[in-house]
């Protein structure tokens, strides 16, 4: 019995515990590429933040500085926080106070069941605007935090908790980009390594063939007279043109074609 | 016997110089093709300074015409079974020979230091696009063109556009954190939804980045010039031994 008491007070507290503002704002979950830039967030819509029932209630935002938090929270009481930090002078100088308060809207345009991961909300929509309340650009590169705030004329009811801090875009300077070098592709380690060897090789095959040319005409040269005799056919006497063991096979080819160049020795037969 | 070997080789040394006059008359042709330069890609290459792709596409040009020539005179020198014109056509060959090399290694070279990462080109992006010079209208219209065709932002994403500062953010940065190029648009060039467009959903802007298109695009060209070059050079190489062992066997 004590047991099932427990689990019965347990299970009360969970959800008293749920129905308490436990909400944070949070960047939205939406595939949205410009989700953080260099001054603005998109963030959730505050569906279901607040479980107040309240029909003039608006809901505002506060999008702080995150060492500026602990400052909104002190002046959290100020019966004129509305304008107490106007967007223009909300950053500029060293004794801003670095926050900033933006309407969002009124609490009947979030209800509980048309919470979807769809809806977003810009802040810094409006750029560099002039007016007290007005959703201006964030310094860039800053880190900060948002709460929203439920409003009821000019008095903060209920405030969610400060969300987790936000790291903005500083952008880089593109000279800053590593123009260093890429590294050789293997493509041309390989056509390089390959043409060179190829260019070399042909060059050392060049100057071998025309010394192996020049060469061989010299000794040739040393060898021939100047009018040599090729001699197709050389019978001595004692054959009697039975056999032609002496034939130079090498110009049997000019023995039969060209019979007026052939220095063929006929010995004169000794018949008696 | 050795009448025959000879006319074997002669035949041979004829018949791979037609090939190599062929296959030299399709390397001219794909040259032409590269500097014709049918992806428009030229501003970008300008833009670092070193446009020597091209440069070995007119070399290639020359050479493949200038091999085409020899080759020919080659079959005549090698059906002429002349001694002096052997000689020169392999002297003509070999000078041939050295400027494709030039050619083949210049192309891949530079291949690797435009885009063999996209630190360049991104650099470049990020200083001309929208800039008033004349180099800067001529990037700016590449990459519109790009972006547009290719359905791509930015050169590794559209972040690139918040992460570094840009002469378009400076510029133009107010109204939309990246060129409205990135963005879908209508047939009469405006952007399909400018709220989408602004935020960043992924149904309006192009989220793919612009540099492995254009990576891929100049590597084309290189691989055109580089490999098929070094293909005829080889074959080209091993038909300059051949007619040397020829020239070797006339008498």
């Amino acid at each position: 019995m004590k047991t099932n008491a427990v689990i019965r007070l347990m299970s009360l507290l969970a959800v008293c515990v749920c129905s308490v503002q436990s909400q944070t704002p949070e960047v939205t979950p939406a595939d949205l590429q410009a989700k953080i830039t260099t001054n603005s967030v998109i963030l959730k819509q505050p569906h279901c933040y607040f479980n107040n029932t309240c029909p003039s209630c608006d809901i505002w935002l506060v999008p702080s500085l995150s060492s500026a938090t602990s400052t909104f929270d002190a002046d959290l009481t100020n019966s004129n926080i509305l304008s107490l930090s106007p967007y223009p002078s909300a950053f500029n100088t060293a004794a801003s106070k670095n926050y900033f308060l933006t309407r969002v809207g009124p609490l009947s345009a979030f209800p509980c069941n048309a919470s979807s991961d769809a809806l977003y909300f810009v802040v810094g929509a409006d750029g560099n605007c002039g007016t007290v309340n007005c959703n201006g650009a964030l310094p860039t590169g800053s880190i900060v935090g948002f709460k929203y705030l439920l409003v009821n004329g000019s008095s903060i009811i209920t405030t969610t908790n400060w969300s987790q801090n936000i790291t903005l875009a500083t952008p880089q300077n593109y000279q800053n980009i590593s123009g260093a070098f890429a590294g050789r592709s293997a493509a041309m380690v390989v056509i390089t390594a390959i043409l060179c060897a190829a260019v070399g090789l042909l060059l050392l095959l060049f100057f071998i063939m025309l010394c192996v040319v020049c060469c061989r005409t010299n000794d040739s040269k040393q060898i021939t007279g100047k009018s040599s005799m090729r001699i197709p056919r050389y019978d001595t006497h004692n054959l009697h043109d039975r056999m032609h063991p002496y034939d130079n096979p090498a110009y049997e080819m000019e023995r039969h074609t060209v019979p007026g160049k052939t220095h063929t020795i006929r010995p004169v037969k000794n018949r008696k | 016997m050795v009448s025959k070997g000879l006319g074997c080789l002669m035949v041979t040394v004829v018949v791979c110089n037609i090939f190599a006059a062929a296959a030299s008359l399709a390397l001219m042709a794909v040259a032409i093709w590269v500097v014709v330069d049918a992806y428009k890609l030229y501003p970008i290459s300008a833009g670092s300074g070193k446009t020597d792709i091209f440069a070995a596409a007119w070399i290639a040009i020359f050479t493949g015409f200038a091999f085409f020539v020899t080759c020919l005179f080659g079959i005549f020198a090698a059906l002429k079974r002349s001694r002096g014109l052997m000689l020169t056509y392999l002297i003509i060959m070999f000078i041939i020979f050295i400027f494709e090399c030039a050619s083949a290694i210049t192309a891949v070279t530079n291949r690797d230091y435009l885009v063999g990462n996209s630190n360049l080109v991104k650099q470049q992006m990020l200083q001309n696009y929208a800039a008033d010079t004349t180099q800067g209208k001529q990037i700016t219209d590449t990459w519109n063109k790009v972006m547009q065709d290719v359905q791509c932002c930015g050169t590794d994403g559209p972040k690139d556009w918040i992460d570094f500062q840009s002469t378009y953010q400076s510029t133009f940065g107010t109204s939309y954190p990246w060129p409205p190029n990135c963005c879908k648009k209508l047939s009469n060039s405006e952007v399909a939804n400018p709220t989408n467009c602004r935020l960043g959903q992924n149904t309006d802007l192009f989220t793919k980045g612009c540099f492995q298109y254009i990576e891929s695009m100049l590597s084309r060209y290189v691989w055109v010039i580089s490999w098929y070059g070094f293909a005829v050079l080889m074959f080209v190489f091993f038909m300059l031994l051949l007619a040397m062992v020829y020239y070797t066997q006339l008498d």
